[in-house]
């Protein structure tokens, strides 16, 4: 009986708590509020008293939503867009661009102009440094910079900012102990502070690739008594065969195992140990002597043996008093020293365009709070951690709005800081109203679009399921991007001989002829129209919002050389059209009739190579990191117009396309050969486009990384470049080609933006973007366009998109409603607003 | 006594198999290659150096030694490394800042869908093959067959978005601390604080959640209920029941519900276990910060303590729900004893 009566009670108890503890608080009311709307964000807290009566002050509130919640806005260790959500409203820019307006007051579409901001004066003090250790050249200017802070910069708790601090957080960023994943900004681009990669570096025991460094020759080593050779202070040194190297344009020997001698090859992998080192003797000399000295590899001679090796090298220590940053004069004073030059003032003395591109601040952390965070490694872990800028307890503010409140995967509330000198800035009088911004996660678009309808949430992208209802709006907006996405088309044939079984052909897509029919079977228009939200159709590799002569807003896809090169790769005759934009504009990038005729072609040539037989069925697998709705209805888009091409010719009813999910390893399986094709693209650096082409040519980040770049070679003629004018002929592979255009060391020529006008550089960079094209392992597709829908309850400055203010941002932004006539105005239609 | 070292040599067991187990995934997860992604400028060498300050360049059977001193040491189950939500963050502290909405919404489910679920199972078979019967049973089908996402979904459209009866998503805490000034609450991350759950505003906004996920429970336990529970009306001792003089009602709760329940009970259990990996689908569509897919994106991202830290956990769960399963059938029925030969 009592077990019986336990157990009854146990759980009539249980259910009782539970209750209880829930619903017994549904009795209290909250206060100052009925309503069980959380998204309610009316401020009853911001009242005043006036002779007895409560007068609320109007509250603006921006809400807004993110997909992914952010983890850390640390300066020093952000990664991704994710992280700099909250890291845009907590920090100052040093210069900032800003709209241009005209004597009315009103914006001039496409312009800027420069600002200081946090700081108050810059200079260029490299004369200073020359003859000194900071080694700045003779003559030479933009090396060395002096920037006058403001001096009423404050955190949001009062405590005072001063040059001190800039240089104690660079200590911070740069700390060899912490690795943190944002140093290599000051060392890796094109800020580069004298003495940043070896501060970062010290310590460091690794091995250091010979042919970059060109340290040893054979004569160099010495031989042990085991024959073994070693560097003079008896430290290692091996020839590497899975070590990318700079004499292999950043692969490794073994992915150009296939040009290089077989039997010498094999001899070394026998004898490589297991990081694919092998040790330094007579006889793997002598073998690498002959790896080298192949028709395909072009007989390297015997001197080229040392490029191979690797040596062990321990970073000596580095005093941070020799790193390229410290307090000037006065304690308001920030001096930079680079090793490479960048031209953030004009020669007229006002700021460039790239003060407020590389120099629009430099990192900052609050000193006593950052100290706080710290986490010390863990035994067996030599890693330092921090927790800073992760919470509201860890983070420090010295931007326009401090973090109030962040429940991680839920929401963040920031509020304005009152401590920011910006304030108090004249010219910001009327400027950022917003008071508050409330950022909810909302994983679902389909949750956020009815927080949207009701009122709850101020902006939301359009998906393409409700853009044909949506897209004309009074209240959508277009924003272009900087991305191309692209096809990518497999380029590895040994991988794709590989993956062919019996009766199942992949090869015939190493026919160029083949992939430029896969090129032209899409109507890209009609592409971007039924796939995209408002994506438009793109033909190159560059699209308008790639910038080659910034300070003039001269877009690389406006140039002449520019769309010569598309009429080119999209046979259209620009001389038959009376303007060449008028040719331009005729370009479609679709003709099936010519990809039918490509495919018959392409399957002759591989039927008489033995590359296919009769009987066999083409099979592409088609790759993505995430097999979604939208990526499932381009992919199926795509396979039909493939299928539609193979129509009428041999290939009819012999092309089959498989979705395959490849989940984050995505883009390095497409690499390594492991599928046949991929959409992918690239975005950054949109203001160099010449550095950008890093991406289509360097190993390092190409898709199509089995095509040869360093050795396919392009001869071309380089207008006006040579003495007094003259023209250079020359043929060079397109990777010494790409780095004459960005002024490597060791190029033949330096033809980069500081030698070279980039009205001369056009030319080339329009001729590497055209070889790039016509080997068709990369197939432009669209231009990424973004379309949004904003709120009646807020307005930007401008709808036309400004490549440097974008639409204003919340410094510009203004309200229609405070937030208590916003929530009036939604319950007046029933909490369901019509946008269309 | 026999229960005694019954229990003993179940714990002994799960000891043994949790640690096989536990080995097994961090060599396997180990074994992975670690890939990352290089954009322009990033400098390949410093994220190496970084891999290598981890530790990730360690012998395997090294890293596991390190791992274990420092969970049993010092507690420290490690930090987010992969997944963009949690870099940075101690793995433990998320964990434990995601159980609770997770666990509440489950249970709030489990409590409104076990008394109607069984009511309805033993209303089914009292009224076998009758009207009411036939009603239940279609409707049990319907409703079984439907996804919990597809109710999500309605409720969020018809319920929060249509009628504006309640909330679109979650509660957040800050909302919470707005509205209750007079209590000063206090969010600490990492932390439970009770008094942040248990008021209306965070009851209401987490019923469509509820909702969405009791419906289906509902269905399961009245089929079940109603299936055990007419096998066991059919059954001889009924009979017997009723011939010494039972009232219908009196052999049907004090016998035939009784006995039903062997196979009922232990399902309830099970269903509180799985609760505690929480539902991606409804936890998505409500915007709710739980720990539904967590496990999985930490496999898919290869975030080793998170992987590990997970794995542990549920694997726990899940021994010791069997063990409290197999125990629970000598509650119910007596006669049941484990271990006695």
């Amino acid at each position: 009986m009592n077990s019986k009566f336990s157990l009854k009670r146990s759980l009539a108890m249980l259910l009782a708590v539970l209750m209880m503890l829930s619903l017994a608080a549904c009795n209290t009311t909250p206060s100052g509020t009925e309503t069980t709307d959380t998204t309610d964000t009316t401020d009853t807290t911001g009242s005043e008293t006036t002779g007895g009566e409560v007068t609320a002050e109007p509250t603006y509130t921006y809400n807004t939503y993110t997909a992914l919640s952010p983890s850390n806005w640390n300066e020093l260790t952000y990664q991704d867009n994710n992280d700099t959500q909250i890291m845009s409203y907590i920090g100052s820019s040093f210069f900032s661009y800003d709209f241009k307006f005209d004597e009315n007051g009103e914006i001039l579409p496409g312009e800027f102009v420069m600002k200081y901001d946090a700081a108050t004066k810059l200079e260029d003090v490299s004369a200073q440094y020359v003859g000194t250790k900071w080694n700045v050249p003779e003559g030479a200017t933009g090396y060395a910079y002096k920037i006058t802070l403001r001096e009423d910069l404050k955190w949001d708790d009062g405590t005072p900012i001063k040059a001190e601090d800039f240089v104690y957080t660079m200590q911070q960023q740069l700390d060899p102990l912490v690795q943190n994943y944002r140093a290599d900004s000051f060392y890796a681009g094109a800020t580069v502070i004298v003495n940043a990669q070896n501060y970062v570096y010290q310590g460091q025991n690794t091995y250091v690739d010979n042919s970059q460094t060109g340290l040893y020759t054979v004569a160099d080593l010495v031989k042990g008594e085991d024959g073994v050779y070693t560097q003079p202070d008896g430290k290692a040194i091996y020839f590497a065969l899975t070590e990318p190297l700079s004499w292999c344009s950043g692969n490794t020997v073994t992915a150009y195992s296939a040009y290089l001698d077989a039997e010498a090859f094999a001899s070394l992998q026998a004898l490589a140990n297991e990081d694919g080192r092998v040790a330094v003797t007579d006889d793997t000399i002598a073998l690498v002597t002959k790896l080298i000295d192949t028709d395909d590899w072009g007989h390297e001679p015997p001197e080229n043996v040392p490029y191979y090796m690797v040596y062990n090298y321990e970073y000596p220590a580095v005093d941070f008093a020799d790193v390229g940053i410290f307090v000037g004069d006065t304690e308001y004073e920030l001096v930079l020293v680079l090793s490479k030059s960048l031209p953030l003032l004009k020669e007229d003395g006002s700021l460039s365009y790239q003060a407020a591109y590389n120099m629009a601040s430099l990192p900052l952390v609050h000193k006593e709070k950052f100290e706080a965070c710290k986490i010390e490694p863990t035994e067996g872990v030599t890693l330092w951690t921090s927790n800073y800028n992760s919470s509201v307890e860890t983070t420090a503010s010295w931007g326009p709005y401090k973090l109030e409140s962040f429940q991680a995967g839920k929401q963040y509330v920031l509020v304005k800081n009152e401590n920011w000198y910006g304030y108090n800035v004249e010219e910001n009088a009327g400027l950022y109203q917003t008071d508050r911004i409330v950022c909810d996660t909302i994983t679902e678009w389909n949750a956020a679009w009815l927080k949207f309808l009701a009122g709850e949430i101020d902006g939301i992208g359009i998906d393409v399921t409700v853009a044909d209802d949506y897209k004309g709006s009074e209240r959508a907006y277009f924003t272009p991007d900087d991305f191309v996405a692209s096809l990518q088309l497999q380029s590895d044939v040994e991988q794709l001989k590989a993956r062919e079984t019996d009766g199942i052909n992949k090869s015939i897509l190493s026919y160029v002829d083949f992939r430029k029919a896969l090129s032209l079977a899409i109507n890209r228009n009609d592409f971007a129209t039924k796939t995209t939200t408002s994506s438009m159709e793109g033909f190159g590799l560059f699209n308008s919002m790639h910038y080659y002569d910034v300070e003039n807003g001269a877009a690389y896809r406006n140039s002449d050389e520019a769309k010569k090169v598309l009429c080119d790769i999209y046979n259209v005759d620009y001389t038959q059209y009376e303007t060449l934009d008028a040719a331009v504009d005729a370009i479609t990038g679709y003709d099936l009739e010519a990809a039918r005729a490509l495919v018959t072609k392409a399957y002759d040539e591989a039927l008489a190579a033995g590359d296919i037989k009769e009987t066999d069925k083409v099979f592409l697998t088609f790759g993505s990191g995430a097999i979604n709705e939208t990526v499932q209805r381009r992919i199926d888009y795509i396979a039909n117009a493939w299928k539609e091409l193979v129509v009428g010719t041999p290939l009819e009813g012999r092309l089959e396309v498989e979705t395959k999910d490849f989940g984050d390893a995505w883009a390095n399986d497409f690499r390594a050969g492991a599928y046949d094709v991929c959409m992918g693209g690239w975005t950054g650096a949109a203001w160099d486009p010449g550095y950008f082409l890093l991406a289509y040519l360097s190993p390092s980040y190409m898709y199509s990384k089995a095509w040869n770049t360093a050795e396919q070679t392009m001869t071309f003629t380089m207008a006006g470049v040579g003495e007094d004018g003259a023209d250079v002929t020359e043929t060079m592979t397109l990777l010494e080609w790409y780095d004459c255009l960005n002024g490597a060391s060791g190029a033949k020529y330096d033809w980069s933006a500081t030698a070279l006008p980039q009205s001369l550089r056009l030319q080339l960079i329009a001729a590497l973007e055209k070889e790039v094209l016509q080997v068709y392992y990369t197939v432009p597709l669209y231009n990424n366009f973004s379309a949004s829908l904003l709120s009646y309850k807020v307005d930007y400055i401008t709808y036309e998109y400004n490549t440097f203010m974008s639409y204003g941002g919340m410094k510009y932004m203004t309200y229609n409603f405070d937030d208590a006539a916003w929530a009036a105005e939604v319950a007046k239609y029933d909490g369901e607003l019509n946008y269309k | 006594m026999y229960m005694f070292k019954y229990i003993c040599k179940r714990i002994g067991l799960m000891v043994v198999t949790f640690t096989i187990i536990f080995v097994t995934c961090f060599v396997l997860v180990k074994l992975l290659p670690v890939d990352y992604s290089v954009g322009f400028g990033e400098d390949t060498a410093k994220i190496e150096a970084q891999l290598r300050a981890r530790g990730y360049d360690k012998p395997i059977m090294e890293q596991l030694v390190l791992y274990l001193k420092r969970i049993v040491l010092d507690g420290d189950f490690g930090i987010g490394f992969r997944m963009p939500e949690y870099r940075g963050r101690a793995v433990w502290d998320v964990f434990i800042e995601k159980l609770p909405p997770t666990i509440l919404i489950n249970i709030y489910s489990s409590l409104i869908a076990i008394p109607i679920g069984i009511a309805l199972g033993i209303f089914a078979a009292l009224k076998k093959n009758k009207w009411q019967d036939h009603f239940i049973s279609t409707a049990v089908m319907v409703v079984i067959s439907v996804p919990s996402f597809v109710y999500a979904s309605l409720l969020l459209f018809i319920v929060c978005f249509k009628m504006d009866a309640l909330p679109l998503n979650i509660a957040s805490f800050a909302d919470i601390i707005k509205m209750y000034p007079e209590k000063n609450l206090v969010y600490t991350p990492g932390t439970f604080n009770w008094a942040l759950y248990f008021n209306k505003e965070m009851f209401l906004s987490m019923l469509p959640a509820v909702f969405s996920m009791c419906f289906g429970s509902i269905a399961g336990y009245a089929r079940f209920t109603r299936a055990e529970l007419t096998e066991v009306l059919t059954s001889e001792f009924m009979l017997l029941a009723r011939t010494k003089g039972l009232t219908k009602s009196q052999a049907t709760v004090r016998h035939a519900l009784r006995n039903s329940m062997v196979p009922i009970f232990p399902s309830i259990v099970g269903e509180f276990v799985s609760v505690l990996s929480g539902s991606l689908v409804i936890e998505k569509i409500f915007s709710i910060p739980g720990v539904g897919g967590l496990y999985l994106a930490s496999i898919n991202a290869k975030d080793y303590d998170f992987f590990m830290m997970l794995s542990a956990f549920y694997l726990l769960v899940g021994l010791l729900a069997g063990l409290v399963i197999d125990l629970s059938y000598g509650v119910i029925d007596p006669r049941i004893r484990m271990g006695a030969k």
